[in-house]
């Protein structure tokens, strides 16, 4: 029997070593952070210069799909654009399309952050019109008509008793849409609905693995994007609202080193036994 | 004839002609028709939400199965619980509040979450499985998968772009160029595709669309 | 700031669940099950609960307050969804099914041809000319190229040879990019997520309800 190689041993690895080391270094900067600075990409400059350059008393509709399951992924990008939204002389209407987006609107809105600490009133600077499961027939209807899905906000008002949306009916009236969502297919959504019927301006908030899949719609389309958590740390530092995102990014600094020795260690293991055997032959 | 009509041909054109409508408004939005699609919309939505009481239907169903293959006492609990699980959540929003009260929104936060977050976290383990076992550069379109992957994840972890400050701009370019070139391509592939289906979905001839198994 | 009993057993309890679906990776066990079992019953309840507030917000209030008589038609058809339970009459849930596939479809193409063929092919060509910058000319003319090419590598119906065959395969590659780009963003959303519920077992589990600390 011939004897193993090292390229044998590396082959047979046990990989729950590594499942071990990430463990570890995902742990390291939780316990003890790094404090390692970050710097902001292009598409979340545009994200925030679309923002500022609002003229005061715009009309901003966000397009609230939240996961509570993906919250460690989106929570700082939401809390910082409510906390940048707030601080600015806009109209905010939140709608959410997700059950889960109204429970996370239950929970951060009015609580981690507060509008009323940027002096902003209900009904007057901000409405929550509640929950729908418009797909996309459903936001279609949404551009079209707002009251045709939305007929009273989350409370059960009506909204023409409400000040803000006596005069916001459609698409018409909105000047800009910010469309967070969780699945990565839902941005040909918002491009279908509302960038190619009425040229909206749109802002999309989403995962770190659907980045990829909005860069084709970008810059023409999309004006900005935020693709996972440390786009939300991003937006945090350039529009100088702190938040959770500057710790969470932090803290996954060394976890994907287990990715990286993974790759090593397969290719070597690969390639070492396929070179070793090609000279000996 | 008529049965068949009824139970086949008329749903078909129902399609069609909710379609068609919908598709002409896109061209000529005449008030009118603009209403008629604002209110299909409308429709859909509570189309959706009537028939959520399937779910449970489907759900018990599973789970009668399920018990059929494991009579024992293990089987009996992993049969109940789903049942104790959804009282518990009906008692929750029972509450003030309903949904929003700070009852439903504890068992929600706690369970809920807890659970879908760390089912969400499992998959980065086998991906470090599938990066050992399975991914070996021994092709061009290997090594571009590779670069393109890990360019993009050193644009997205700070502690590379601070040892190496070029890796932000390259993985950025990545992003914005090759990335959209690839994407741009298979967006406009798959979306000619689904003209496709979608016209023949409307044409009815797709009729799995509303086969009924 | 003390943490209050119902704090520290919500800890508890997200930390239990924690465990039970973490507890998968040394193999499926019952604890695993349990909590996969729970979770079931847990989003079948929570898509009820907020599908009966949406009918009664966007149907009964309307008809009820508006005189939206025509909302009562919707709520018929959803009703109708629940024939298919019974094999005899089921084509009768073909009816709200056409309604949505219908709607659906008809959305759905019209925002396709212009917004994910037109303006993309538009983009395409026009990114080229955009800027006098050479960078932006060097990088459009690499988008252009690869949209060509990789366009080129879903056509199906002829053999893969000659120039076509070069120019899928130069397709290829830019796909295999875009599929690196899209396979890191997920294992970083990965990453994420396992850090976000270390954060918690540390800061919450064990500091907050273990230790007693913040």
């Amino acid at each position: 029997m011939s004897e193993k190689t090292i390229w044998d041993k590396i082959a047979e690895f046990d990989i729950r070593w590594i499942y071990l080391l990430t463990i570890i270094l995902i742990v390291i900067p939780v316990v003890h952070p790094l404090g390692i600075p970050i710097r902001v990409s292009k598409p979340v400059k545009d994200f925030y210069k679309t923002i500022d350059e609002l003229p005061p008393g715009s009309v901003v509709a966000v397009s609230f799909r939240g996961s509570l399951g993906l919250l460690d992924e989106q929570e700082a990008q939401f809390l910082a654009l409510w906390k940048i939204l707030f601080q600015r002389d806009l109209k905010v209407i939140f709608y959410s399309p997700t059950a889960d987006g109204e429970i996370i609107l239950d929970m951060h809105l009015g609580k981690k952050v507060r509008p009323e600490d940027y002096g902003k009133k209900y009904g007057i600077d901000y409405v929550r019109l509640g929950y729908a499961p418009i797909g996309e027939p459903g936001e279609a209807a949404f551009a079209l008509d707002i009251r045709s899905i939305f007929p009273t906000d989350y409370k059960g008002t009506p909204l023409d008793e409400i000040p803000m949306m006596k005069n916001i009916n459609s698409w018409k009236d909105i000047d800009l849409l910010i469309f967070q969502y969780t699945a990565c297919t839902d941005v040909e959504i918002v491009i279908r609905q509302w960038v190619v019927p009425y040229n909206m301006t749109v802002l999309t908030m989403t995962l770190g693995c659907c980045g990829p899949m909005t860069a084709p719609y970008y810059p023409k389309m999309i004006k900005g994007f935020l693709s996972g958590s440390i786009a939300g740390a991003e937006l945090e530092i350039i529009g100088g609202v702190p938040g959770p995102g500057a710790a969470m990014t932090d803290a996954k600094n060394l976890g994907i080193f287990g990715l990286i020795v993974s790759l090593i260690l397969g290719n070597l293991a690969y390639w070492g036994r396929r070179l070793s055997k090609e000279g000996g032959e | 004839m008529a049965e068949v009509f009824i139970k086949r041909d008329l749903p078909l054109a129902l399609i069609f002609i909710i379609g068609i409508l919908v598709i002409i408004e896109f061209f000529f939005p005449h008030p009118a028709l603009s209403a008629i699609k604002a209110e299909l919309g409308t429709w859909t939505v509570i189309i959706a939400n009537v028939s959520i009481f399937l779910g449970l239907f489907y759900m018990s169903y599973a789970q009668y199965r399920m018990l059929q293959r494991q009579k024992t006492l293990s089987g009996y609990i992993y049969f109940i619980t789903p049942f104790v699980a959804l009282c518990l959540f009906f008692i929750g929003a029972a509450f003030p509040g309903y949904t929003s009260s700070p009852q439903y929104q504890w068992l929600y936060q706690n369970i809920y979450r807890a659970q879908v977050a760390m089912y969400v976290s499992l998959p980065l383990f086998y991906c470090y499985y599938a990066a050992y076992r399975a991914f070996r550069i021994r092709s061009i379109e290997a090594l571009a998968l590779m670069l393109g992957g890990l360019l993009y994840t050193f644009r997205q972890i700070p502690l590379f772009t601070y040892l190496c400050p070029p890796l932000h701009p390259i993985g950025e370019w990545v992003l914005l160029v090759p990335n959209v070139a690839g994407g741009r391509g298979a967006v406009i592939c798959v979306a000619l595709a689904s003209i496709v289906v979608g016209l023949r979905t409307l044409v009815g001839k797709e009729v799995t669309t509303i086969e009924v198994r | 700031m003390s943490a209050s009993f119902w704090e520290i057993l919500g800890i508890w309890v997200a930390a239990f669940f924690t465990f039970s679906v973490l507890s998968f990776l040394w193999k499926d066990n019952p604890y695993f099950k349990f909590g996969q079992q729970f979770i079931v019953g847990v989003v079948v309840a929570h898509n009820i609960l907020f599908a009966m507030k949406s009918v009664y917000d966007n149907a009964v209030i309307p008809i009820m307050t508006q005189g939206r008589w025509t909302l009562i038609i919707p709520i018929i058809l959803g009703v109708l969804m629940y024939t298919r339970l019974h094999r005899d009459y089921a084509w009768a849930s073909k009816y709200p099914t056409a309604v949505l596939v219908g709607t659906g479809t008809g959305v759905m193409v019209t925002g396709i041809l212009r917004g994910q063929i037109i303006d993309q092919a538009k983009m395409t060509v026009l990114d080229v000319f955009k800027s006098s910058n050479p960078v932006d000319i060097f990088n459009g003319i690499i988008i252009l190229i690869g949209v060509l090419t990789s366009i080129s590598f879903f056509i199906f119906t002829k053999e893969h040879k000659g120039p076509l065959g070069i120019s899928a395969k130069i397709g290829r590659i830019f796909l295999m990019i875009s599929l690196g780009a899209n396979w890191s963003g997920e294992t970083v959303w990965y990453l994420t997520q396992m850090t976000g519920r270390v954060m918690f077992l540390w800061h919450d589990w064990i500091k907050r309800a273990i230790l007693g600390i913040g």
